[in-house]
């Protein structure tokens, strides 16, 4: 995962709004209107986050196979998955970090 | 959807003396972990400079620094918050750290939050006004799952 990846991710779920969608779309695919009123948000406005979060690489467009006007968003596993690893990542950080935080006091303990 | 990465453990220390060695001698118990320079294996030598508005910064061998993050919140003895910005992270972008010492009789339990986005706390799901509803819940559980193999070693190796 390139750094730049992260950052995209994380610069797109940093509002609350699109990780709504993310939510959404980790059920299953929707469309722009369906992710809107469930959101209750309006249209347009959903349609900008749609496009950051595309951009983003986090979510991709597709149309519908009955109707090709309509479009179906669904969610790309990567990012996610590279988000996740990185929390992991953290995790074992701090866990090493807080070990030797806490040896260090033992050691220095009068 | 939660982001962020939780841990606690006990020391044998008061929470001022805890909060002390913590910030002034993080030189001497910080692991090196390679997040601060991609091109080096070592984090350099870390240094708080105290109070609110001060900086966590790293120096090298060499002398180049690199500025992991500002401090936002100084309260000794109890909490503590900077951010936290990666070599490999973008300029504009970090992440938010907050350490909190609480006293549990003579010693102190120190709790570590990194969070990935958000600069409050976020205690709620519903804050931005979005109901609390199951999916969120199961979204915060596909997150938690690997959290919990964590906690159960964090708390293995808690002798307090």
């Amino acid at each position: 995962m390139s750094a730049h990846e992260l950052d995209r991710t994380l610069a797109a779920l940093g509002d609350p709004c699109r990780r709504r969608v993310v939510d959404l779309l980790r059920e299953r695919p929707r469309r722009a209107g369906e992710l809107a009123e469930a959101a209750k948000i309006a249209f347009p406005l959903m349609s900008r986050h749609l496009k950051k979060l595309r951009e983003s690489g986090l979510v991709e467009e597709d149309r519908d196979e009955f109707d090709s006007r309509v479009r179906i968003y669904r969610l790309k596993p990567k990012p996610m998955a590279d988000l996740k690893r990185w929390l992991e990542e953290t995790e074992a950080l701090w866990s090493r970090q807080l070990a030797a935080f806490k040896a260090h006091v033992q050691k220095s303990r009068k | 959807m939660t982001s962020k990465v939780f841990l606690a453990l006990r020391v044998p220390a008061d929470p001022m003396r805890a909060f002390k060695v913590f910030t002034q001698e993080i030189a001497s118990w910080w692991k090196p972990s390679g997040l601060f320079r991609v091109s080096d294996t070592g984090d350099g030598r870390l240094a708080f400079e105290p109070g609110e508005g001060g900086r966590l910064l790293t120096t090298f061998e060499d002398g180049s620094t690199f500025e992991i993050g500002r401090i936002s919140v100084w309260e000794p003895g109890k909490r503590l918050v900077f951010a936290w910005r990666q070599a490999n992270f973008s300029a504009e972008h970090s992440t938010e750290v907050e350490v909190c010492f609480e006293p549990v009789g003579a010693e102190t339990r120190i709790s570590i939050e990194h969070r990935a986005w958000d600069t409050i706390p976020r205690r709620h799901a519903a804050r931005h006004g979005f109901p609390e509803e199951a999916t969120l819940q199961r979204a915060a559980d596909w997150w938690r799952n690997s959290l919990h193999v964590f906690k159960e070693r964090i708390a293995g190796s808690d002798d307090a």
